[in-house]
C-alpha cells in the first residue's frame, strides 16, 4: 500500500472518531443544559470543560471573551477557524476518504459523502438548536454506520489496520482528555463536599458513552475512583484507555506477523512503554493530582507513538490540515 | 407522452417528421408512454441525486462554496443500431490506427513529411511536439495511444462525423458506466425488453491493454506493475481517475508517490519502495517531469523522462501525442488514413478550409457569414466565429484577423448538430448531442460499445461541455440478433 494512501486511512478514521467524540460531548452538554438550572458561574465552567475537550480553551478565548452558549455550538460545531470544528472533521475525513477511494468500500465513501453533505445543509449561520441537535445524531450513526462497514466487508490487512489503529488512538486520547479535565476540575474544586463531584464523573461516563456499562459493572452509586478504574484501565469496555492501547498493540503485530523487525523496533518499543505503566498503575491508589500527571504523560505518549508509527511506515509529512489537528494534543 | 415535441430541421435520434418514433426506438417509446408524467420526475430526481450521493463530481474551480457539481444527467438513451455501430466501430479502429502510425512516423524517420503529404511547419511549429523528449524511441507494440476519445456529431441527414480527435488524456470513461449503473437502477423496466451490448468486459479489456504495455527493460513481463498516475484529488477528472484505477485494480498514484532511482522509478510504500513498470498518466506531457519540461512542475517526477526514455518504465499515453490532435492536423486526419493503410476514411470529418491555401481563402472570405472560423491553437471555444450567429462588426474583425494571419486560422461550415429529446423539469424538449468514442489501444484495437453521449440541456444551445450546462446520456448498442461478441 502507498503510504500516502496509508496516511489517508490513519487520518480519517481519526476524524470520523473525532467527529463521533465531539459530537457525543457537545450533544451530553446541550441535554443538561435543559435540564440543570445552574447558576451562571456553575454554567460557564461547564462549557469550559466543554471546549478544553472538544477543541482548545487558549484558541477559544483568542477569539471570544464571553461563553455564550451559542457562540460555543457555532465553534464547536461549524468554525472554519476551528481545526476541530464538526464540520472540519467531517471534511477533512472525506477528503482523505477521497484520496484513498480506490480501496476503501464504496459504502464506507458514500457514507461520509453523505454525512459531509447533510452538514453543508445546516446554515453555517442561522441554524437553530433542532439541526444542531439532528446533525450530531447524524453525525454520531455515520461513525457506527462507517465502522459497520468496515467490519463487515474489508479483509483483515494492512488497509484495514492503518484504519484501526487510526480509531484505537484517537478513541485512547479522547478518554484520557476527557478524564483530565474532568480531574482538574475535582481538584480546584476540592474544597466542595465529594457529593458535588458526581455530576463531573457522570458527565464523563456521558462522554464516552459509558453510563450504561458502568451500571451494569459498579452499584448505582457513582464514586470517582469507580469511574476512573472504568474508563482508564477496564479491560472489557471498548472505551477504557487500556482497551484501547493493547488493541494498538495488537494491530500492529498482526500486521508485523507477530515479529519486530529492525525498522518496526522503535514502534512496539513505544507501545510496550505504554503497556507496562498500565500493568503498574495502581488508579485507587492515586491522588487527584498524580492521576493528572498520569493523564498528561499517557496524552504525550500517544502523540508520539503517533509519530513513531507515521515514521515507521513512511507515512507523508503532515499537511496543513493534518498539521492543524495534531496540535490539538500538544499541550 | 411526446405530443408537443417539435424535431424541426434537424436530424432527430429519436423521432421521426410525421412525430413517430424511429423504428430502433419504437419499443423504448412503448415503455416510456406506460409512465406518468410525475413518475418520470421522480425518477429523473432519483437518478441525480444517486450521482451526488456516490459522490461521482467533477470540480468548477471558479465557485469558492460549491465546488463540487454533479454531470446533470438524462434518462433518455442515445440507441444505436447493430450495423450503424459496425459503421463506426471499424471508422473508429481505421482512424485510431492511422493516427498510431502518424505518431510512430513523426517522431521516426516522418517519411510522410519527405513526401510532401504534410507542411513540415505545421509539426515543427505545434506546441505539443516534443522532437527532444520524444523521438527515436522503442515504443512497445509501438503503441503511441493507449486510449482514444473521438468526439463524433451527425449533420442533418444522420451522417457521422468526427469533429475532434482526442489522444492525449480524454477523461469522461467513468460516465459511461456510471450512466449505464444509475439507469439500470433507476428504469429496470426498459432493460428486460432490450438486447444491449453489455459494458462488463469492458475493463478486463483495458486492463489487459494497458499491461500490453510493459517496457524492454520490465523485470517480469508477464507481471507488470502498471499505476495510474493522477494530479491529485482537486482535478477535475479525479473520480474518472479513481474509478478506472479501482476498477483495473492498480494503485492510484500522485507525482509525490513516486521517485526515481537509477533510472528506474518507484512508487514509496509502508513497506519501502516498489518498482513500478508502467504509468498510465493522466498528468499533461508539460507537468510528468520537472527535468524535461516544465520546471515549475510539482506534479511531476523528476527523472522520469530519462527513465522512459532508458526503456526502464512505460508511460502511456505516449508522450507527444498532442501533434496529432489539434485542429490543424485534424484535416490531415482523412490523407493519412489514405497514405498510412490506402483506405477511404469510414467516418469523414468535417469539411475543413485551410486559410493558408488562397483558392479556399477567398471562398471563405466571401462566405464568412455562413462559416465557422477557429484559431488552430485555441480550444473551448476561444478565438471563434460562429458566421450565422455573429455581428457585422465581428465578421469585419475576423476578416482582418484571417488576411493577417491567414495560416493560423481553419473555417468549416457550421453543421446542424443531431438532436435527441431530453426530459427536464417534467417536459420534453430536443437538445443538442455529440458522442464520445473510446477506443483502446494495446496488441490491437478494441471499441467501447457506445461511449459517452453528450447533451446540450440548455434550449437551443450547442455546447454539450459539462462546465457549461451540458449533461449525460447512457448510450445503447442494440445487439445484432443472437450476436454475443459484446
Amino acid at each position: 500500500m502507498l503510504s500516502r494512501v496509508a496516511d489517508s486511512l490513519y487520518w480519517m478514521a481519526r476524524n470520523i472518531e473525532r467527529a463521533e467524540n465531539n459530537s457525543r460531548v457537545l450533544s451530553a452538554r446541550l441535554i443538561n443544559m435543559l435540564e440543570a438550572s445552574d447558576t451562571d458561574a456553575v454554567a460557564e465552567r461547564d462549557w469550559e470543560e466543554v471546549i478544553e475537550i472538544c477543541s482548545s480553551l487558549s484558541d477559544y478565548k483568542k477569539e471570544y471573551s464571553t461563553f455564550n452558549p451559542d457562540t460555543i455550538v457555532q465553534y464547536l460545531a461549524f468554525q472554519d477557524g476551528n481545526p476541530n470544528s464538526l464540520a472540519n472533521c467531517i471534511g477533512f475525513g472525506r477528503d482523505n476518504a477521497k484520496s484513498a477511494r480506490e480501496i476503501i468500500p464504496h459504502e464506507l465513501w458514500e457514507c461520509l459523502n453523505e454525512c459531509y453533505w447533510n452538514s453543508i445543509d445546516v446554515d453555517r449561520q442561522y441554524w437553530n438548536l433542532q439541526e444542531v441537535d439532528r446533525l450530531l445524531r447524524e453525525i454520531k450513526l455515520m461513525s457506527f454506520t462507517t465502522q459497520g462497514v468496515i467490519e463487515s466487508s474489508m479483509t483483515r490487512d494492512a488497509t484495514y489496520t492503518f484504519i484501526q489503529i487510526g480509531k484505537w488512538l484517537e478513541r485512547a486520547e479522547k478518554t484520557a482528555r476527557i478524564l483530565n479535565v474532568m480531574c482538574e476540575k475535582a481538584r480546584k474544586e476540592s474544597e466542595n463536599p465529594e457529593e458535588h463531584h458526581y455530576y463531573y464523573w457522570l458527565a464523563a461516563l456521558q462522554f464516552v458513552n459509558g453510563h450504561d456499562a458502568y451500571l451494569k459493572k459498579y452499584p448505582p452509586a457513582i464514586s470517582a475512583k469507580d469511574v476512573l478504574s472504568f474508563l482508564i484501565t477496564d479491560g472489557t469496555f471498548p472505551r477504557s484507555i487500556q482497551y484501547c492501547v493493547n488493541h494498538v498493540w495488537d494491530s500492529v503485530k498482526d500486521m508485523e506477523g507477530g515479529k519486530v523487525s529492525h525498522y518496526s523496533e522503535e514502534l512496539f518499543d513505544a507501545i510496550e512503554r505504554v503497556k507496562i505503566e498500565f500493568d503498574e498503575m495502581r488508579i485507587k491508589d492515586l491522588q487527584m493530582h498524580e492521576l493528572g500527571e498520569f493523564l498528561d504523560q499517557f496524552q504525550n505518549h500517544c502523540n508520539n507513538i503517533g509519530h513513531i508509527f507515521s515514521k515507521t511506515y513512511y507515512l507523508i509529512e503532515p499537511t496543513d490540515s493534518s498539521v492543524g489537528v495534531m496540535t490539538q494534543y500538544q499541550n | 407522452m411526446l405530443k408537443q415535441y417539435d424535431s424541426k430541421a434537424f436530424f432527430d435520434e429519436m423521432m421521426e417528421m410525421d412525430g413517430k418514433p424511429k423504428s430502433h426506438y419504437e419499443q423504448f417509446h412503448d415503455i416510456l408512454n406506460r409512465f406518468s408524467v410525475e413518475d418520470l420526475h421522480e425518477k429523473n430526481e432519483t437518478a441525480q441525486l444517486s450521482f451526488l450521493r456516490q459522490g461521482i463530481t467533477f470540480t468548477v474551480y471558479s465557485d469558492k462554496t460549491g465546488t463540487e457539481r454533479t454531470m446533470p444527467f438524462d434518462f433518455i438513451p442515445v440507441i444505436i443500431p447493430p450495423d450503424q455501430w459496425e459503421q463506426i466501430e471499424k471508422g473508429m479502429k481505421q482512424r485510431v490506427k492511422a493516427l498510431n502510425l502518424f505518431l510512430e512516423d513523426v517522431y521516426n524517420d516522418q517519411q510522410i513529411i519527405k513526401d510532401g503529404l504534410i507542411p513540415r511547419e505545421l509539426i515543427e511549429e505545434n506546441p505539443y511536439y516534443y522532437k527532444e523528449q520524444a523521438s527515436g524511441l522503442k515504443i512497445p507494440n509501438d503503441s503511441h495511444v493507449f486510449l482514444a476519445g473521438i468526439d463524433l456529431i451527425r449533420d442533418e441527414h444522420g451522417e457521422y462525423r468526427v469533429l475532434e480527435d482526442n489522444l492525449r488524456n480524454p477523461s469522461g470513461m467513468s460516465y459511461v458506466f456510471q450512466n449505464r449503473f444509475v439507469m439500470r437502477r433507476v428504469f429496470p423496466e426498459f432493460f428486460n425488453s432490450h438486447q444491449i451490448c453489455t459494458l462488463e468486459r469492458q475493463l478486463s479489456n483495458l486492463h489487459e491493454a494497458l499491461l500490453s504495455h510493459a517496457p524492454e527493460n520490465c523485470e517480469d513481463k508477464d507481471h507488470p506493475i502498471a499505476v495510474l498516475l493522477t494530479p491529485g484529488s482537486y482535478n477535475s477528472a479525479y473520480y474518472d481517475h479513481v474509478f478506472l484505477a479501482q476498477q483495473m485494480g492498480i494503485e492510484l498514484v500522485e507525482g509525490r508517490d513516486l521517485i526515481v532511482k537509477d533510472d528506474c522509478v518507484f512508487m514509496k510504500t509502508i513497506r519501502g519502495l516498489h518498482r513500478v513498470d508502467i504509468i498510465y498518466r493522466r498528468v499533461d506531457d508539460d507537468f510528468l517531469d520537472p527535468e524535461a519540461f516544465n520546471p515549475d512542475s510539482v506534479l511531476g517526477v523528476p527523472g522520469l523522462l530519462e527513465a522512459y526514455r532508458k526503456g526502464n518504465v512505460a508511460i502511456t499515453n505516449g508522450i507527444g501525442n498532442g501533434v496529432a490532435d489539434d485542429k490543424a492536423m485534424y484535416a490531415y486526419v482523412p490523407d493519412m488514413i489514405r497514405y498510412y493503410l490506402d483506405e477511404e476514411p469510414l467516418i469523414k470529418n468535417v469539411e475543413t478550409y485551410f486559410l493558408r491555401d488562397r483558392e479556399a481563402r477567398e471562398h471563405v472570405l466571401e462566405n464568412l457569414d455562413k462559416l465557422v472560423v477557429k484559431n488552430v491553437g485555441s480550444s473551448g471555444g476561444y478565438d471563434m466565429l460562429i458566421g450565422p450567429h455573429a455581428t457585422k462588426a465581428e465578421i469585419d474583425l475576423f476578416r482582418e484577423k484571417i488576411i493577417q494571419d491567414p495560416a493560423q486560422y481553419i473555417a468549416q461550415p457550421t453543421i446542424k448538430l443531431s438532436r435527441a429529446p431530453a426530459f427536464q423539469k417534467e417536459r420534453f424538449y430536443p437538445c443538442h448531442v455529440d458522442l464520445r468514442v473510446y477506443v483502446m489501444g494495446g496488441k490491437k484495437l478494441k471499441v467501447l460499445p457506445g461511449g459517452l453521449s453528450r447533451v446540450a440541456l440548455k434550449e437551443g444551445s450547442l455546447v454539450v461541455n459539462s462546465s457549461q450546462g451540458g449533461g449525460g446520456k447512457d448510450t445503447w448498442v442494440l445487439k445484432k440478433g443472437s450476436d454475443d461478441s459484446c
